[in-house]
């Protein structure tokens, strides 16, 4: 036991790393599960949907953590492996090595543990008070030390740990001792180059590219990103670990460029780092990617709230109803009206009118309607008509069309020619409009989508009966009353009650949403996830910081005989210093590179998924991923100045 | 004029804390003329490598100076030092020193590849020298794949390839079996006769008798030298032992 404290303390520059990755996992697993549960959140009113999100991420960071504290406990195994060897030298047997293991790992569980939990509950206030001001809730007092939280995150890292001491003491039992003394000194092999991984790796990368950039269809967009994300993590893993070696391989064949001081070494340096290194550097790749995205879209949803809760509700109040009779819809206006007098407010950006909308499969000009067919295509269109009457009120003109004459506005896509056939019933296209009075875009658009103006109903029921000649359940039009108001939120809230008792009473089928009253749950999700994407980019972040700093290490021992080989062979200081900085400089920042590009090639596919989630601001989103990936870089070359620092001094 | 002149070296270690300075070397001088072999023997401790890490300008000396052709190692600056080691010295190591991540060749490319020089130009001068220490058909091996002699040759190809004026040499058969050493010493003497300047550094009786001259370094001084002239390698080695005995009994000097 006290050999094992001994060791810990002297092996401090590995292990403190490890100890804090250990310390910082328990902490953030405990408070996002300790927010779970906490007893605050119930007060909120879409407290069960933030419960479910802040759940999920608790599942994450576990996930992450087991595969985390493994992948750094490997390492320091590696690292430590001649030490061991060396005790059994001394005459120790395997079982005491093996014992010595298991202490230092349960010291480890319980130091990280005690530490975790107690900053971990510390850290949990100030957490939720995070929480509350992003998703701008009221903050109660009061603290609590949710025992399920601490039992949930005793037991998971007392899970991991009970793993790492499984698998360390596989690793000494399983070692021979002579090999345990030469660990790390054996002559390695040079890395053959694989040109089928490499081209299978450019294959997936390029496939994914092509996806992100082709799909123009956010509903199928949906699927077919996940295909591209699993896609591009195959193809970036095997271009850095055969891509990468076959690259330097081929320009080691070109003699000219390789025998030049400035290429020589770093080639050949290159080719066996890439070897040990080329998956961490491909992880470091593909979190940095899932970091930037994450934090860049969780911020530009917060961000453009507003944005999103307009482009939701396109007026602050807006009344529909489906299936409304000429009858009902007199009534219906009549209610909202005595409503809006009865608040005593004034209405503002009043549009009304009543269409008939429907789910066509588009091709060319002509429309038709199939129900059982794949609605995630591109060929789907959404088609709302309206009548002459409504469309001048809405925007005070006076047009008169004919009974097969038409405008159209077009939200999304194309219809070329003169003429649209709905299922064989044709409209002539008088005028192709390029505004429409409801908004740029009536509500998230998702798929194709064109607006018409007819005559009158009669002809709307034409194209009803021509669409779909079997469909019965509708006897009316739908309806749409939107307004905005101007009154605070109690007002707008109380308004949108009494709304949507009185349109109860015309037509049960009719809903009223306020912008106001839907603002606490779109806080409430979108802060929620703005809030995970900061803990996970944290969490991330952390990562890729110990990621860098053990590569770092590990190569500075390697490096460290080879530097002073090369001096005694006739290379100045400076020149090694050179050498020294092009080759980190360039394993440091490739991963960087590459999740940039990564980052530019799905920033369309991303912008679509976020339409879907209402945000159609893209000129925020690209500014705040612009922001993101300068802060991480920031971030990044901060890590790469302080661990070059701990290199350096190893290597002289 | 003699190649090498080490005039009044004095080297003493100080350590950081304050404890006893430790005196590595205390006076010493010598010349060593154009194309000689010499041997520099020695106790272990006796200064043997603080004097080749002088020579080889790795390390500064408290007194004295280190002349080659005339010019002084000791006062050039660490920045010019590594070219002028590069152009003027080979080193052949106990270890090796091989870079495992370069193929054999590009070990023995190396310091030409640091000097500047066109790939056409390194090998035309690597076949030769290749050909001369019979590594011609594992140059694109890996140091990792090849024998402790094959190794060692390869260090010798690379200390020869820039033409130095001054072959060093620290233990360099310390790592290979008495086969392969003796392959060794025979190579430095043929590459000696073709007009090569050796120094080593040695403990071994066996390899000393190889060279022409065996400085003895007691106590951080020249304690004593041997010429061989035209002694046999059996008659060398039992002047050498001799020497060595009266050394380690502590003798005075023998004239």
């Amino acid at each position: 036991m006290k050999l094992a404290v001994n060791n810990l303390i002297k092996n401090a520059k590995t292990y403190i790393p490890y100890l804090l990755t250990c310390i910082g996992a328990i902490i953030m697993f405990y408070n996002m599960r300790f927010l779970a549960v906490a007893k605050d959140i119930g007060a909120l009113s879409d407290s069960e949907t933030l419960r479910t999100i802040l759940a999920l991420a608790a599942g994450v960071i576990a996930v992450f953590s087991v595969i985390f504290l493994f992948y750094t406990n490997s390492f320091l195994i590696k690292r430590r492996k001649k030490e061991f060897g060396l005790f059994n030298v001394l005459g120790m047997e395997k079982k005491h090595v093996a014992r010595i293991m298991v202490w230092e790992t349960i010291i480890t569980a319980a130091l990280s543990l005690g530490a975790g939990l107690l900053g971990g509950i510390l850290l949990s206030k100030l957490m939720i008070l995070l929480l509350f001001r992003i998703i701008a809730f009221e903050v109660t007092f009061g603290f609590e030390i949710p025992v399920s939280a601490v039992v949930y995150t005793a037991a998971l890292f007392c899970g991991i740990f009970l793993m790492i001491i499984v698998y360390d003491v596989f690793q000494v039992m399983r070692s021979k001792p002579i090999e345990l003394l030469q660990a790390g000194s054996v002559g390695e092999k040079e890395p053959k180059a694989n040109w089928l991984l490499a081209a299978i790796g450019a294959a997936s990368l390029g496939s994914a590219y092509y996806i992100a950039l082709t799909t123009e269809s956010p509903l199928a967009a949906l699927p077919l990103f996940f295909v591209a994300v699993i896609l591009a993590i195959i193809g970036t893993y095997f271009l850095f670990t055969a891509g990468s070696i076959a690259l330097l391989k081929m320009l080691r064949k070109n003699k000219t460029y390789y025998y030049q001081a400035k290429h020589f070494i770093p080639i050949s340096g290159m080719i066996y780092r890439m070897k040990q290194h080329a998956a961490g550097l491909a992880n470091i790749c593909t979190l940095s990617t899932a970091v930037i995205i994450m934090l860049s879209t969780t911020i530009s949803m917060y961000v453009g709230m507003e944005d999103l809760l307009r482009t939701r509700y396109p007026r602050n109040i807006v009344v529909t109803a489906s299936s409304v009779s000429d009858e009902e819809a007199r009534k219906l206006d009549a209610a909202i009206e005595k409503e809006i007098e009865a608040a005593n407010i004034d209405p503002k950006n009043t549009i009304r009118y009543r269409s008939m909308s429907f789910v066509t499969l588009q091709d060319g000009a002509g429309f038709t309607v199939n129900r059982s067919a794949n609605y995630l295509g591109s060929n789907v269109a959404f088609v709302t008509l309206i009548t002459a009457d409504d469309y001048n009120r809405m925007e005070g003109k006076s047009v008169s069309l004919a009974g097969d004459e038409a405008l159209l506005y077009t939200v999304q896509g194309d219809i070329p020619g003169d003429t649209i056939s709905f299922n064989g019933f044709r409209l002539s296209i008088k005028e192709r409009l390029s505004t429409w009075g409801t908004d740029s875009k009536m509500s998230s658009i998702v798929a194709k989508s064109y607006c018409l103006v007819v005559d009158n109903t009669d002809t709307l029921w034409q194209v009803s009966n021509s669409l779909e000649p079997d469909r019965g359940d509708i006897d009316g039009l739908s309806y749409y009353y939107g307004f905005d108001v101007h009154g605070d939120k109690d007002v707008q809230v109380s308004l949108v009650g009494a709304l949507r008792q009185a349109a109860k009473e015309v037509n049960p089928n009719s809903y009223v949403e306020g912008a106001e009253s839907a603002r606490d749950s779109f806080f409430s999700l979108y802060g929620g996830l703005f809030f995970i994407g900061i803990f996970l980019g944290l969490l991330f972040i952390m990562a890729t910081v110990l990621i860098i700093y053990y590569k770092q290490i590990a190569e500075g021992y390697d490096d460290r005989a080879r530097f002073e080989i090369m001096q005694k062979v006739g290379m100045s200081r400076d020149e090694v210093k050179q050498t020294i900085k092009s080759q980190v400089l360039s394993v440091f920042f490739l991963p960087l590179v590459m999740a940039i590009i990564h980052i530019a090639f799905a920033f369309k596919v991303i912008t679509k998924l976020l339409e879907v989630l209402n945000l159609t601001n893209v000129r925020l989103y690209a500014g705040c991923t612009a922001a993101t990936i300068l802060v991480f870089a920031v971030f990044y070359v901060m890590v790469y100045a302080l661990t070059a620092r701990t290199y350096y001094s190893i290597v002289s | 004029m003699p190649l090498l002149k080490v005039i009044d070296l004095k080297k003493v270690y100080t350590t950081r804390f304050g404890g006893h300075p430790v005196q590595a070397l205390a006076n010493v001088s010598f010349t060593v003329e154009q194309g000689e072999f010499v041997a520099v023997m020695g106790e272990s401790g006796a200064g043997k490598t603080t004097l080749l890490n002088i020579i080889a300008g790795f390390d500064k000396p408290t007194s004295g100076d280190v002349l080659l052709n005339g010019k002084s190692i000791v006062s050039i600056d660490e920045k010019e030092m590594s070219a002028f080691r590069r152009d003027n010295l080979g080193f052949v190591f106990q270890d090796f020193n091989l870079l495992d991540t370069f193929s054999i060749k590009d070990n023995i490319l190396l310091p030409l590849v640091l000097a500047g020089q066109s790939y056409r130009e390194m090998n035309e001068r690597l076949m030769p020298i290749a050909k001369k220490l019979r590594i011609t058909d594992i140059l694109e091996k890996f140091p990792y794949e090849v024998s402790g002699g094959q190794k060692q040759r390869t260090a010798i190809a690379r200390a020869l390839i820039t033409k130095p004026k001054l072959v060093l040499a620290d233990e360099p058969t310390g790592a290979l079996d008495s086969h392969a050493s003796s392959d060794l010493l025979r190579l430095f003497n043929q590459i000696n006769a073709e007009g090569q300047t050796i120094l080593m550094v040695t403990h071994s009786v066996r390899n000393a008798c190889h060279a022409q001259r065996v400085l003895f370094i007691k106590d951080g001084e020249v304690f004593h030298q041997l010429y061989k002239a035209s002694l046999s390698n059996e008659e060398m080695y039992q002047k050498i032992s001799d020497t060595l005995t009266l050394i380690a009994t502590g003798g005075v000097r023998n004239e």
